[in-house]
């Protein structure tokens, strides 16, 4: 369960939510605006600790973990993708993209080579050097892909991934993000668009805080 | 309109209490420093203006030059002066002599006996000249006769208690018989002459015997009163030569110096006037209070990213840029008006300390209409520095990039360089206290060449000369002293000099040549432990000393004889030996070198007894005292220390450095919270960046270190700045003394070192703040 609180008034986000991800799974969550659903991804990615209940990550129970553990088991296993990219402005968009790299501490050469091959991947190499604001934003999406992949997770979460972004643009997001699930990662992602869900191989719906429906689906 | 404006003022104020409050209160810090330094620069410059005649009141001053290119700057004239500058020059109005009791006198009535030496001599025109009103006796003839004493108030509530005073007599030094013929109120706190008497000026021929027609003599000050629309610097010329014209050997030339400058200008032009001081802390109650607006503007504009969407939304409902800038403005002079409160009440609880810091007598009064304008000035000017910029910033914001999310961003030039302000100012202010601190330190410490320390002495009152040898046998028997001597004047200010001394072979260079005479007793180099470089010191076997004279080198080298031991000099019509010559020692304020000195015995012109005790003063006071009492059963008993007397040379130059040093401490703190109101502004605006860093694994020591970078890269550029400052603004101050330190590295360091540890908390305590939220919370902060 997760409850907000302000001064006066207390929300409940997420009432009762049962649920468990398999390795190797792609699975959509979809619901109304305000339902619950970037609140269950903040709390599947760590960002956000649910008021009571509890969570598992490869069998470990991680709910009770401290910040300092909560940060080591994010940046060693998950990888997170936003609906606005967020990218740091400041920085360029090879130094973004290294940056999960400087925080696990991994010897310069090593970044520099994983850096460059995620480029490639990405069909971004020739922006390495640009600020974020110079890129469209299919551009910056796919490097907020590739950041979160450079560390390579078990698993990636994705808040509305294409919400920004053009139809072509989504495709093209949609379709790097499907490549990564068929190479072994995990990923879950919340959408509105029933195309994107599509992709996945279940679709959680939320509304109020409550699952309603779980559509498991055959693998295109 | 205006309780919207009061109510939306309010609400935000108390919705962001931390924020309110480090303004407010960083605000009323400035202002209170701002105030407290105005009142005392305005008690500063208030001296002597209570005398309804005080723009046409000059004094007369002397430059005498001697051969040396030396010019001596003085206040002291010759007794005729004055008259014959009154019936000689139209200009001038009215003229008086003015005197200080030349030391102490005992003063009989009826019942008792005191000891003063609060007297002045004056000539009638004083009472036409000075606003000293009288409350007793005739107002237009205050002392009409050369019998009459005039008293001031709480001196006939001393002498005569309720008594009418009137009338009364008043015996001086057991001869001299005065009447009260007026009474004044006392003479008030910021008045440059202090009295508790006044006797008519021929009293100083009575008692000491003066010739007051001598024009060859320079010991009394004269002041005249000019006649209005007197052009002064014709008025200068006619008297510049006047001396000259009525003895034509006299080296003096003549000078006017308006009274209303005597308080704080120096005639000698010595650099560390008074004035100094007060246009130096004019200037820092300035910089405290700029360094105050610039955390007001900083801490504002820190808050302003959070105001952008009311700006947004005042705008899209009809809101002009002009109203806003209004708007913005008006909460600022609204803010500098709460502060300006509390910095009332601040000022009221710290006054007492400031009035003992300070010594003088301050108050702070809401009727005085130049305090009034004042304070309304100091308000409006930050109200109006403090919100201009935020007013600016914030007005211009564009609507639909806030709407949308995207924040107005400027090149925070302007924050950065208001920032590295505010600490070059502080760590140039460290510096310098550190600086002016050891120095007066030093000047305290600094072997002045004798023993200043374990020395008691006692003023001699004129007529005691001749119980002096028995009085020192009595002394010397008293457990725990160890010397006793006795001299016209002590080592603490020798001020008793001359040009008339002849030697053979006297060079042009050496004529008019200033040197100071002392007449001392046979053991008074051993007392004060002078060190004997060549030659001998008095002593009492070889007899005839008194013929004998000792010298230092500053003398020798003048007389260019330094290793000869014998020679014959002559002064006045006197013809001595010297017999030694001692090494040179400072008998005046560490500010000015050593002159030549000439030492002979002379027990006539005794004027003090010194004591040497083993430094258990307490009881060795007690004892002397009885033994004085035994010859002077009459005659209070009073002493100093020389110590005491040593540090009060530089009681001005301690006291500026410890208000110095309370009001760089407040700009420091100002400064910290600059600092802390700047981290927290760029912690905002980075708030989602930062977000973003912790998801993707960044701790603690990662956003320390990157907030901590751009921190202290503006540190060490406000120290590149200060530095250079603060050491030639030191070296300038440090070259008015004659003894002095040079600046070490170590206190430029220290400043740096001091200004880094400020923002190297600040930073972490903000960084530790930002690391212990939840990311998603600053990833969702837009």
């Amino acid at each position: 369960m997760k409850k907000f609180r302000t001064d006066e008034v207390e929300t409940t986000a997420l009432n009762n939510v049962n649920m468990e991800i398999n390795e190797g799974e792609f699975v959509a969550i979809m619901g109304p605006s305000g339902c619950g659903k970037s609140t269950l991804l903040n709390i599947l990615g760590l960002l956000d600790n649910p008021t009571s209940g509890e969570l598992y990550f490869n069998k470990t129970q991680v709910d009770g973990y401290s910040e300092r553990q909560r940060t080591n088991l994010r940046k060693e296993n998950i990888g997170f993708v936003f609906q606005s990219f967020n990218l740091i402005e400041e920085l360029t968009i090879y130094e973004n993209i290294e940056l999960p790299l400087l925080y696990m501490k991994v010897s310069s050469s090593e970044r520099k080579k994983r850096v460059n091959e995620v480029l490639e991947r990405m069909k971004i190499a020739h922006r390495a050097k640009h600020f974020p604001q110079q890129l469209s934003g299919g551009q910056q999406q796919r490097a907020a892909i590739a950041r979160a992949v450079i560390t390579n997770p078990k698993l990636i979460l994705a808040d509305e991934p294409t919400g920004n972004l053009d139809s072509a643009n989504g495709e093209e997001v949609m379709n790097l993000l499907t490549q990564l699930n068929e190479t072994g990662t995990t990923i879950v992602m919340v959408t509105h668009s029933p195309s994107d869900a599509d992709r996945s191989h279940r679709i959680i719906q939320l509304f109020d805080g409550h699952i309603v429906t779980e559509n498991m689906r055959q693998k295109l | 309109m205006l309780k919207i404006f009061l109510n939306t003022v309010f609400r935000k104020l108390f919705l962001q209490k931390g924020y309110s409050l480090i303004n407010i209160l960083g605000l009323a810090t400035g202002i209170t420093c701002s105030l407290l330094i105005l009142l005392w620069v305005e008690y500063e410059l208030s001296f002597d203006s209570f005398h309804k005649n005080n723009e046409q009141i000059y004094c007369v001053y002397e430059n005498q030059s001697y051969a040396d290119g030396e010019v001596f700057t003085a206040y002291s004239t010759p007794a005729p002066l004055a008259a014959k500058l009154k019936s000689d020059i139209p200009e001038v109005d009215k003229a008086t002599r003015i005197t200080r009791t030349w030391g102490k006198l005992m003063l009989t009535t009826d019942d008792s006996t005191f000891v003063e030496n609060s007297g002045l001599c004056v000539d009638t025109d004083f009472f036409k000249m000075f606003s000293f009103p009288a409350t007793m006796g005739n107002p237009n003839l205050v002392m009409p006769d050369d019998k009459s004493i005039v008293i001031t108030e709480s001196m006939s509530k001393r002498y005569f208690d309720q008594e009418n005073p009137l009338g009364k007599t008043i015996i001086i030094n057991s001869s001299f018989e005065y009447k009260v013929s007026a009474v004044l109120k006392d003479s008030p706190k910021n008045s440059s002459l202090y009295f508790d008497f006044l006797l008519p000026f021929g009293f100083i021929k009575k008692n000491w015997g003066f010739n007051l027609k001598n024009w060859d003599s320079h010991a009394f000050r004269t002041m005249i009163q000019i006649k209005s629309n007197t052009y002064i610097p014709n008025l200068e010329t006619k008297i510049k030569p006047f001396i000259k014209q009525n003895l034509k050997q006299s080296n003096a030339d003549l000078a006017l110096q308006s009274f209303s400058d005597y308080h704080l200008h120096s005639i000698s032009g010595k650099k560390l006037s008074p004035i100094l001081y007060v246009r130096v802390f004019a200037l820092v109650a300035f910089i405290i209070l700029l360094i105050a607006c610039f955390n007001y503007m900083n801490l504002s504009t820190a808050r302003s990213e959070r105001r952008a969407r009311e700006v947004a939304v005042r705008k899209v409902v009809g809101a002009h840029k002009r109203g806003l800038f209004a708007l913005f403005m008006a909460e600022s002079v609204f803010i500098s008006f709460l502060a300006f409160g509390l910095a009332v009440v601040l000022v009221e609880l710290l006054l007492p300390f400031f009035k003992e810091l300070t010594q003088r007598d301050l108050s702070l009064q809401f009727t005085d209409p130049t305090l009034l304008l004042s304070f309304a000035a100091i308000v409006t000017f930050t109200g109006i520095i403090s919100g201009s910029y935020p007013a600016i910033y914030l007005s211009s914001f564009k609507p639909i990039r806030i709407l949308k999310g995207k924040l107005y961003r400027d090149s925070h030039f302007f924050r950065k360089l208001m920032v590295i302000t505010q600490f070059t100012i502080s760590i140039g202010l460290i510096i310098c206290t550190s600086v002016i601190y050891r120095q007066l330190d030093f000047l305290q410490d600094k072997d002045i060449g004798y023993q200043k320390d374990n020395i008691i002495y006692i003023e001699l009152l004129d007529d005691f000369h001749e119980h002096y040898e028995d009085l020192k046998e009595n002394l010397i028997k008293i457990p725990g002293v160890l010397k006793v001597t006795a001299a016209n004047q002590m080592p603490i200010n020798f001020s008793n000099s001359t040009s008339h001394i002849t030697w053979d072979g006297k060079s042009k260079e050496a004529e008019n040549v200033l040197f100071q005479l002392s007449f001392v007793d046979y053991d008074f180099i051993e007392t004060f432990e002078m060190e004997v470089i060549h030659g001998r010191a008095f002593t009492h076997e070889q007899g005839a000393d008194s013929l004998k004279l000792v010298i230092n080198e500053a003398a020798a080298s003048i007389m260019n004889m330094s290793y000869t031991i014998g020679e014959k000099v002559k002064i006045w019509d006197y013809e001595g030996e010297i017999i030694g010559i001692v090494k040179d020692f400072n008998f005046n304020s560490l500010q000015v070198g050593v002159k030549p000195l000439v030492m002979l015995i002379s027990s006539d012109e005794f004027k003090y007894i010194a004591i040497k005790t083993d430094g258990n003063e307490e009881p060795i006071i007690n004892n002397i005292r009885e033994t004085w009492n035994k010859y002077f059963p009459n005659i209070p008993f009073t002493h100093r220390l020389l110590r005491d007397d040593f540090s009060y040379l530089y009681k001005a130059e301690s006291r500026m450095s410890l208000v110095f040093i309370s009001f760089t401490l407040i700009a420091v703190i100002i400064s910290s919270l600059g600092l802390f109101g700047l981290s927290s502004y760029i912690i905002e605006q980075k708030y989602k960046e930062m977000g973003i860093r912790k998801v993707f694994g960044a701790e603690f020591q990662h956003l320390f270190r990157s907030f901590l970078i751009r921190f202290l890269r503006w540190i060490l550029l406000a120290n590149l700045i200060a530095w250079p400052i603060a050491f030639f603004l030191m070296q300038w101050w440090l070259a008015g003394f004659a003894y002095r330190i040079n600046t070490s590295w170590l206190e430029f360091l220290g400043a740096g070192i001091l200004s880094l540890l400020i923002a190297f908390i600040t930073v972490f305590y903000q960084s530790y703040k930002i690391s212990s939220i939840t990311p998603i919370k600053a990833i969702r902060y837009e």
